[in-house]
């Protein structure tokens, strides 16, 4: 985001306004540190009075008023109006005001005006400094309000509430400019709640579009090339020395990422080594042949074994070979409760690699309250669509801006987030820390990932246009962040040598 | 009697052609930079087929990526020659690095920006290798690939 825009993140908006600071200029000015009992002098500009030292206790009231808005809503009572009495056109207190509120407001109230009068000063002392906020920016802001409240009031299952608050959002929507930042992503999210709400079946999914959508996302962003370039170097420098290599990877789609590595190995010193490739789940037709043809072609002794999906029991190690095993935005799938993330990270360690390369997203949508994921998932994909409309899509098309399939590959993630639950919910990003946790008790220490695959990473993201990627190391891992958000995370494990391996499963016939 | 002679000599200048010696042709271009050797492949036929030579191109990429390892020329060849190295990966490359200000002055940098552009350039031969059809080479599309001179 620019650096002068609003966050409209409405958490950090709340948290602003109670730390004292007007949340449209976060930088405290002298004024307001210094003298506490004054009144605000930036509300005031806005017509409210309120003292600087009470500025914390408005936010305070204000958040019950929120939560008591909502309970009234709930009680679905019908409303006794009050607004007539309450609706300020001439603040002057704007604590008290609130204090009145919250004495005198009965559980009936009707929801939609009552957010009118409290979440928004009217409009006319915000036309009076238009210069500050654009209407636009001030219907964003409400819509990232709503679309908060809707998801509440989905995970309180007043599914009535929600789709009065939908129809307003539309409503909501000819107001932003929604072919970019707040606007574009709000549509998704929005979608995405009237589906779950309407019940809508999931639309069906085909391999080719799958792959076709991934493609592009690919070339838009350099998220995935990160994944790729850094794993590969991990892979590298893991398998020095060896003379016959094993390569598993459980998403084989296009095999873009394995290129990199056999040229690698080609040139590496001392000669290439042979090389097996292992691919499990869907598969690009003949990407074995053209795998094999590229290897053939840079002399690199190689062979191809195509696994289909979930079938990593089926996958034989040859003994003297180095094994690798590599994930790139996977394991997260098989996160759910019936999941078998316990049994897959097994087999795994029974195959006893000398490098296992995760490469997750660095997020976390797999809390289980409904409004927590969504609160996480609108701040996440908000900075993801940032980053894909700042690199342009893709370089030399400029006109386009953002990539339109690569939106709709991000799309599906959004709409499995929220409008899925149980086993059909399989996109449950978790961050690093989660992942550490979680691979350390199945029996796997991290490896560092080393400065050469940090000067690498740092290289690739300098080619991209945009100025806003970095890389940052964090406890071994690289990742990928974009305006110091992290976006996605890359890891190298190793089987810890103390631990034995579990006993193998009974049931072998792992399904994702 | 001068008069002859300084003929003479503007008859031997007149009869040595540079086009006359590829070898010599291709030895000079080889020390041009990327854009001017571009432009030389536009002066006539000739120059055109020499320039086209991957030596010339080879010496180009060395200049700015050193070529420590032996294989590299085999592995080069194969994913598609020093020309087209060149013009889709370490030109593209290096320019955007030098908008950015990075300047490649360590043999680790420089070896570090050849091994980048190999990567690219293998993932490049590879996208070739496809059927075409919905599938096109667009790996490289980020480098915002320079103007192709054939």
């Amino acid at each position: 985001m620019p650096k002068d825009a609003i966050d409209t993140n409405p958490l950090v908006l709340r948290n602003t306004f109670a730390m004292g600071r007007h949340p449209y200029h976060p930088q405290p000015t002298d004024e307001d540190s210094s003298s506490a009992s004054e009144t605000d002098t930036l509300l005031a500009g806005v017509g409210y009075t309120v003292r600087s030292s009470d500025l914390l206790n408005v936010a305070d009231r204000l958040e019950k008023l929120d939560s008591t808005i909502i309970a009234a809503a709930a009680a679905g009572v019908p409303p006794e109006f009050l607004c007539s009495s309450a609706v300020h056109y001439n603040p002057s207190d704007l604590a008290s005001w609130i204090d009145s509120l919250l004495t005198e407001v009965p559980p009936q109230s009707s929801p939609s005006m009552w957010m009118d009068a409290v979440c928004l000063p009217p409009p006319s002392s915000f036309s009076i400094d238009a210069h500050r906020l654009g209407e636009e920016e001030d219907a964003g802001i409400r819509l990232v309000h709503l679309l908060m409240t809707c998801a509440d009031s989905i995970q309180h299952d007043d599914h009535v509430l929600a789709r009065s608050l939908i129809d307003e959002m539309r409503l909501l929507l000819p107001l932003i400019g929604v072919g970019y930042g707040i606007g574009k992503v709000s549509i998704f999210f929005l979608d995405a709640l009237d589906r779950r709400i309407s019940f809508l079946p999931q639309p069906t999914k085909s391999v080719l579009e799958d792959e076709i959508l991934y493609s592009h996302f690919y070339e838009a962003c350099p998220n995935i090339k990160f994944a790729h370039f850094t794993a590969n170097q991990a892979i590298l420098e893991a398998f020095n020395g060896c003379d016959r290599v094993h390569v598993i990877d459980l998403s084989l789609m296009h095999g873009l990422q394995w290129p990199a590595l056999i040229q690698a190995l080609a040139l590496r010193p001392g000669g290439p080594p042979a090389l097996r490739l292992t691919g499990i789940g869907p598969q690009t037709p003949k990407v074995g042949l053209r795998l094999a043809e590229l290897a053939r072609s840079v002399g690199v002794p190689f062979s191809f074994h195509a696994v289909a999906a979930g079938r990593l029991d089926s996958v034989r190690v040859k003994p003297g070979e180095a094994v690798a095993i590599n994930s790139v935005l996977q394991l997260h799938l098989l996160l759910s409760e019936t999941g078998p993330i316990d049994s897959v990270l097994t087999l795994i360690r029974e195959l006893r690699p000398k490098i296992l390369t995760v490469v997750e997203q660095e997020a976390d949508h797999n809390k289980p309250a409904f409004l927590d994921r969504f609160t996480e998932a609108l701040f996440y994909y908000s900075t993801l669509f940032d980053s894909l409309a700042a690199s342009g899509g893709g370089g030399g098309r400029v006109d386009v801006g953002c990539s339109a399939p690569a939106e709709v590959y991000l799309q599906r993630e959004i709409c499995n987030i929220v409008c899925c639950e149980g086993s059909e919910r399989v996109e449950r990003h978790e961050p690093m820390g989660r992942w550490r946790v979680r691979l350390g008790r199945a029996g796997f220490e991290p490896m560092h990932l080393g400065s050469n695959a940090f000067r690498q990473a740092s290289m690739l993201l300098k080619l991209f246009s945009s100025e806003g990627y970095g890389v940052e190391e964090v406890e071994g891992c690289l990742s990928l962040s974009w305006h110091g958000r992290l976006l996605i995370t890359a890891s190298a494990w190793r089987a810890r040598a103390d631990s034995a391996v579990a006993p193998p499963a009974c049931h072998r016939y792992i399904v994702w | 009697m001068e008069n002859a002679e300084g003929e003479k000599e503007r008859d031997n200048t007149r009869r040595y052609n540079i086009n006359d010696n590829h070898d010599l042709l291709a030895e000079i271009l080889a020390r041009l930079d990327g854009p001017s050797l571009a432009a030389a492949a536009s002066v006539c036929r000739l120059w055109r087929a020499v320039s086209r030579r991957d030596t010339v191109w080879e010496a180009l990429c060395n200049r700015h990526v050193a070529a420590d390892f032996p294989g590299t020329r085999a592995v080069v060849a194969a994913l598609g020659g020093y020309r087209r190295l060149y013009c889709r990966c370490v030109g593209p490359i290096s320019n955007r690095l030098a908008v950015s200000g990075e300047h490649a002055t360590t043999a680790a940098a420089v070896a570090a920006r050849l091994s980048l552009s190999l990567s690219l350039f293998s993932i490049d031969y590879y996208e070739r290798l496809g059927d075409g059809g919905w599938q096109r080479p667009s790996s490289l599309l980020f480098l915002r690939s320079p103007v192709d001179v054939s």
